[in-house]
């Protein structure tokens, strides 16, 4: 399982490498985004921690949900998913693999998002920004769990199916909330146990769209 | 009592309301090949996807090694190589680096050297290092088999193998299905022409308005009539 875990994974890796499709996408998303915000918000709001954490939670979504839907449709490209399908590999693997490769792209688009998000709202580099890369990385892992999972089921849907892209749509929300409601409180210098509540949803989160993805991928991609 | 390596019991597939095969009886034993002919849109792809467990049944079952398709175990499926029409193929890695990929989802012990020499048998070390984007049409269906047969599996089922192959192509997947029926493997090939596999005698069937037929009874055009009749 862990060598099928391994070559999906570098496969995904060498693929996106030489497309750089996903990250490229995903910075220049993530970019506009921001710029929009900090034009919007002006001086006296943007400088405001709620604003700095409201816009990294924006850029987060705007380019993690293409991300999925782009990773997946590589897979459907020239049948690929029926080649895996056909192959030893468990369908729980697959998703796992694809869930990490999503993450890490939208990972190193993250970074780069964070960058431009300390130099447009004049935020410190601190031990506070350090805070954040853990809430973060748990909002990754669940926005990748839950978006590669919907991915799959809109993937195979025609067109007038497409409302049940917008019916899912909810499921994203006590994640952003969480995710939003920590980072400010992080920005703003608020001491961990403000931060604990909102960690705990995320990490809750996680974990249910991970193992749902994991127990109903064999049916969904099928 | 030897165990088909592949088998339908009247297996039906509907698309919508349209039945597309109907009833299909179909056993493959050891060291046997079948070469399933039909016309265009007969039901020889969905056949394949049926047996393979990729498509839904609505009634009968497909079976593999003795074991309903779909509780087919992992290690089983290591047994079996598949082209389908699409050839599955990620088109921005090289050719190398798709059977390099494939030999590590089989699990096979060295997977380079496995690439390498699948590259060699199916005449691709010129084109190696190029993405399977930039494969011509026939190259690329060599690809395609060289990726289904990676896995050594004891049975094939390819959709038409030799659409699109050169004449040394075609020679070298016949040989590599003699091997295959040699060292006691099954092939199942489907064809819009009859074809015949060097060194063996499959059975050959032909699939008409969804019924698998043996092509040796194929009702003349008289008896079709009457067939219809009824
Ligand atoms: N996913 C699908 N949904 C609806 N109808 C389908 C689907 N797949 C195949 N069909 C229909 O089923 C019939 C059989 O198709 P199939 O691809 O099995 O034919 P075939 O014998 O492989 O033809 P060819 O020689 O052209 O490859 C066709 O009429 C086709 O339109
Ligand atoms: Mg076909």
């Amino acid at each position: 399982m862990l060598t099928g875990f391994c070559a999906l994974l570098h496969k995904d890796l060498t693929l996106e490498r030489r497309g750089g499709r996903v990250v490229i996408e995903l910075c220049v998303l993530s970019l506009l985004v921001l710029v929009v915000l900090v034009v919007a918000y002006g001086p006296e709001t943007g400088g405001r921690p709620e604003s700095a954490a409201g816009a990294l939670w924006v850029a987060l979504i705007l380019s993690g949900l293409p991300g999925a839907s782009l990773a997946v449709a590589a897979e459907h490209e020239n049948d690929c998913l029926t080649g895996l399908r056909l192959s030893p590999l468990e369908p729980a693997t697959i998703y796992a693999a694809k869930v990490a490769a999503v993450a890490l792209s939208m990972a190193v688009s993250q970074a780069a998002t964070l960058l431009l998000l300390v130099l447009f709202f004049n935020l410190q580099f601190d031990l506070n920004l350090l805070r954040l890369i853990p809430i973060l990385l748990l909002g990754t892992l669940g926005l990748c769990a839950l978006s590669t999972l919907l991915g799959t089921i809109t993937s195979r849907l025609r067109a007038g199916e497409m409302l049940l892209a917008l019916l899912t749509a909810p499921l994203y929300v006590p994640e952003l909330i969480a995710g939003v409601k920590a980072s400010a409180a992080v920005l703003s210098g608020a001491s961990l146990a403000a931060v604990v509540l909102p960690l705990k949803i995320l990490a809750a989160c996680d974990l249910l769209f991970v193992v749902c993805g994991y127990l109903l991928f064999e049916y969904l991609a099928g | 009592m030897t165990t088909a390596l592949v088998e339908a019991l009247s297996l039906s597939v509907m698309f919508g309301l349209r039945p597309v095969l109907t009833e299909v009886n179909l056993k493959l034993e050891r060291g046997r090949a079948a070469v399933i002919t039909g016309a265009n849109g007969a039901g020889k792809s969905t056949l394949v996807h049926a047996l393979c467990g990729l498509i839904g049944l609505s009634a009968g079952q497909a079976r593999m090694f003795g074991q309903d398709i779909r509780r087919l175990r992992a290690d089983d499926r290591r047994r079996v190589g598949v082209t389908l029409h699409r050839s599955m193929l990620y088109l921005n890695l090289t050719a190398r680096e798709n059977l390099e990929f494939y030999a590590k989802l089989n699990a096979c012990q060295k997977p380079s050297e496995q690439a390498a020499r699948w590259l060699e048998r199916l005449g691709l070390g010129a084109v190696a290092e190029q993405r399977a984007r930039d494969l011509s049409r026939g190259m690329e269906q060599r690809l395609a088999l060289a990726r289904a047969m990676i896995g050594e599996p004891e049975l094939v089922l390819f959709d038409e193998p030799f659409a699109s192959l050169d004449r040394q192509g075609a020679a070298v997947v016949g040989e590599l299905i003699q091997e295959l029926l040699a060292r006691g493997g099954a092939a199942l090939l489907t064809s819009h022409e009859p074809l015949t596999v060097k060194g063996a005698e499959p059975e050959n069937y032909q699939l008409v308005s969804g019924r698998l037929l043996p092509a040796a009874a194929q009702p003349s055009r008289r008896t079709a009539w009457r067939w219809m009749l009824t």
